[in-house]
């Protein structure tokens, strides 16, 4: 990268005033007033607070050079010209190019759809299994700590290798789950040769994977239930369901949500197991916004483009996430009111 | 290999890909400060071997030896008994190309000088000429350098007037089928690809085997090679020869796709072989599921072979056929090159061993020793080629390659364009003119620098 990128002048930043006439504005106008300080205000909260950044600056500085420095440049790259040369990237050119290129791109709405689709549908079967899980968990009298054990292997394993396992399984010559579906039908399908099945094959070893995930989160949040409001319930008249929804589910918010955001993250960034099942196909069906920008940036070298990909990616995530906090608290806050209501 | 897993997942991640991205385009070069690093590589010191002990380091991956090890020790020690005051040292490197990529672009376009010299895929030189990330060396080798290889195979390397690699080893596919198959139903070995079909489901109705013909039509490269030299056959090309214009949706494009397509169709290739790259094609050859195999010179070895196939002793081998009415005889030219990075200190030493591996030296050591094709004139026409008796060395000279449209800076996209529409159609998910109406707006796209 250049020492100073030409980029970042206050020209570009007040919308493209020749150099000179701006060298001269600033000139006119004389050097910057800085801040001044604060008189006095010696006070042991404030030696304190200064102690304490004092001793959390070097891990700060760490996290900036690790995080925020490679996020912020990534955005910066995503709206300005990108070129590997020999004297290192060339940044140059603020510019939307990238972005109008990308939306433009019918790969891209493609990626889109398919990864919002596929993160909605995994995430919430992924939450009813566990939340069915838990349930049955927690009902356990024994065995629970075993078949808890159990059910995290799935989780514990690395998701290239329980994906190279999948294909095996779903191998169209000797995979067994090809075989299983030749017992009943009259032409098995090709699973990862076909769009549907890929995306229905990819999408049930995400759930077998991180169902147990969700399971250990809700179950978590089970336990924590105090056994009077069951008591409660049951004396008055309650059944099983009503008891479910009016208490246990807003009982289960706090771990709910953060099972659903972990989860979405991750799904929404998949990766792994399109890159080791389909390689995005067949065709493009199985194309995530990640496996896109991996392929703008790794294959292709088309940094400003993958930047874009990347960023944009992430912003949506942000969003989807924020959003679904904001709908799923008034969901289950007026659940809860309800319930309350109901048992008044 | 840690590190490129490690940025691809770092990829992967929605959060995390701004992070991997600069990574990528982060650090600016660590080289030499001063004039060099803005001007370019110096070529001066490049053109002279240097006297006093160097060391180079070579990033390669395995080349395979006749007797089935590695080739790679053999050829640093025969390049130091010329020269003996250059240790080379080896980086094992990745033998898949993208994440071979990967992790040199990240490397290199960050300015490091190791590895001085690095082995790569010869569909990549336009893409790291363009990205500067590979010396060029007309000026350092002569003019009738280049004249002793095959045409194809340099001009594969050559972007702008500029030659960027020193051809390794060529490879080249070949049409490989079950002869006592053949002999049992007196059929002769297909002289077209039509006869091929007919031939294929006439064993096929008899019973004699599941499959008429494999191929490679995975959503990947392999099928990028397949439909290209299909194209050829059919008289066509994917782009115009200048390399800025699309001609894959003309009637050589409809012709080799619509094969394709009426192969599935047909049931002569299996639907599967929309998953298959060249290990599946090979199995279903080997365990003798398949009359007809589509595959590189490497196939011959292993199918052949007794230990790792049922059908040794079976086969035959044969330059590609083409369409009916067409002159056929084409095949994808694949093979591995050696690249030497701009920003290495050795640069001299570096040249020099690249050098040696393709003059001819290094390549009748390949010629000799290798179960890879030597790209030379010497070698490729030496009795160990020419007289060998695996028909996919012996037969060589006859194959005409048909490079890739390698030319673009953006060959990565130019290639998906053509392989994931191919696969549309072979999966039956699209018709072909469809798929090539859509593979010509996504070429387009891909020659502008813009097709994701």
């Amino acid at each position: 990268m250049r020492a100073t990128p030409d980029f970042v002048t206050d020209a570009h930043r007040k919308g493209g005033v020749h150099p000179t006439a701006r060298s001269a504005k600033r000139s006119g106008k004389g050097p910057r007033r800085a801040p001044e300080p604060r008189p006095g205000g010696k006070s042991i909260r404030d030696r304190q607070a200064r102690t304490g950044w004092l001793y959390t600056t070097p891990a700060l500085l760490v996290v900036a050079a690790v995080t925020i420095f490679p996020v912020v440049y990534s955005v910066v790259m995503s709206f300005t010209k990108v070129r590997l040369t020999h004297a290192g990237t060339q940044v140059t050119d603020w510019t939307t190019a990238n972005y109008t290129t990308m939306l433009g791109s019918s790969a891209w709405r493609e990626a889109l759809l398919f990864t919002v689709g596929y993160t909605l549908v995994t995430v919430a079967v992924e939450l009813a299994l566990g939340t069915a899980v838990a349930v049955l968990l927690e009902r356990l009298e024994a065995g629970r700590g075993w078949l808890l054990a159990l059910l995290l292997i799935p989780w514990s394993l690395i998701t290239v290798v329980s994906a190279q396992l999948w294909d095996y399984l779903y191998d169209a010559t000797y995979g067994a789950v090809t075989w299983l579906f030749g017992l009943v039908l009259a032409e098995p399908p090709v699973i990862l040769g076909t769009p549907v099945p890929a995306i229905t094959g990819m999408a049930a070893a995400d759930i077998w994977k991180t169902t147990p995930f969700v399971a250990v989160i809700v179950l978590a949040g089970l336990v924590r239930i105090p056994r009077e409001q069951y008591e409660a319930a049951e004396m008055d008249g309650a059944n099983a369901w009503t008891t479910f929804r009016r208490i246990v589910l807003p009982a289960l918010r706090p771990v709910v949500a953060v099972a659903v955001l972990f989860r979405v993250l991750q799904a929404f960034g998949i990766f792994d197991l399109p890159f080791v099942l389909t390689q995005g196909g067949p065709g493009t069906a199985t194309q995530s916004l990640a496996i896109l920008g991996y392929r703008a940036l790794f294959q292709d070298l088309n940094i400003g483009l993958g930047a874009a990909i990347a960023t944009s990616t992430g912003l949506l995530v942000v969003l989807g996430c924020l959003l679904f906090l904001r709908v799923f608290r008034s969901q289950v806050d007026s659940a809860a009111e309800a319930g309350e209501g109901g048992a008044a | 290999m840690t590190m490129s897993r490690r940025t691809l997942l770092a990829a992967g991640g929605a959060g995390a890909a701004g992070a991997a991205a600069a990574a990528l385009a982060g650090c600016g070069p660590a080289g030499p400060a001063g004039t060099a690093a803005r001007t370019g590589p110096d070529l001066a010191a490049a053109a002279v071997v240097p006297k006093r002990p160097t060391t180079v380091r070579w990033w390669a991956a395995r080349v395979a030896r006749k007797d089935g090890g590695d080739l790679r020790p053999l050829l640093i020690r025969e390049f130091n008994k010329k020269y003996p005051h250059i240790t080379v040292r080896m980086i094992g490197a990745p033998a898949q190309t993208d994440t071979a990529r990967a992790a040199l672009a990240t490397q290199i376009a960050s300015g490091s000088p190791s590895p001085d010299v690095f082995m790569g895929d010869s569909v990549w030189p336009a893409q790291f000429a363009y990205n500067e990330m590979a010396l060029p060396l007309r000026s350092l080798v002569g003019e009738d350098y280049w004249g002793r290889y095959p045409g194809p195979h340099v001009d594969a390397l050559s972007y702008e007037d500029e030659v960027y690699a020193f051809p390794l080893y060529q490879d080249q596919p070949y049409l490989f089928y079950r002869k006592d198959l053949l002999r049992k139903h007196g059929l002769p070995v297909p002289r077209h690809w039509e006869e091929l079909a007919d031939s294929a489901a006439e064993v096929q109705r008899a019973g004699d085997a599941d499959y008429g013909f494999v191929w490679q039509g995975s959503v990947y490269e392999g099928l990028t090679c397949n439909v290209t030299e299909l194209v050829a056959d059919a008289g066509g090309s994917i782009l115009t020869e200048d390399g800025a214009g699309v001609t894959f949706d003309g009637p050589a494009g409809e012709r080799a796709l619509t094969y394709l397509r009426d192969l599935v169709a047909r049931g002569i290739t299996p639907g599967s072989v929309t998953t298959f790259i060249e290990q599946d094609s090979l199995d279903a050859f080997t365990s003798g599921r398949s009359i007809f195999l589509r595959n590189w010179s490497y196939a011959w070895g292993v199918a052949n072979n007794p230990d790792s196939s049922a059908v040794a002793g079976k086969i035959g081998c044969v330059v590609r056929p083409g369409f009916e009415g067409e002159e056929g005889g084409w095949g994808c030219l694949g093979g591995w090159c050696n690249f030497v990075n701009p920003h290495s200190r050795n640069l001299g030493a570096a040249v020099a061993f690249a050098r040696f591996l393709s003059d001819e030296e290094g390549q009748m050591v390949l010629a000799r020793e290798a179960a890879v094709l030597p790209p030379l004139d010497e070698a490729l026409g030496s009795r160990f080629v020419r007289g060998s008796d695996n028909p996919a060395f012996s037969e060589a000279h006859r194959v005409r390659l048909v490079a890739r449209p390698v030319h673009s800076p953006h060959y990565p996209a130019v290639s998906k364009a053509v392989y994931t529409r191919a696969n549309q159609v072979i999966s039956g998910g699209s018709s072909v003119r469809t798929a090539l109406a859509s593979a010509r707006r996504d070429l387009q796209a891909a020659l502008k620098g813009e097709a994701l």
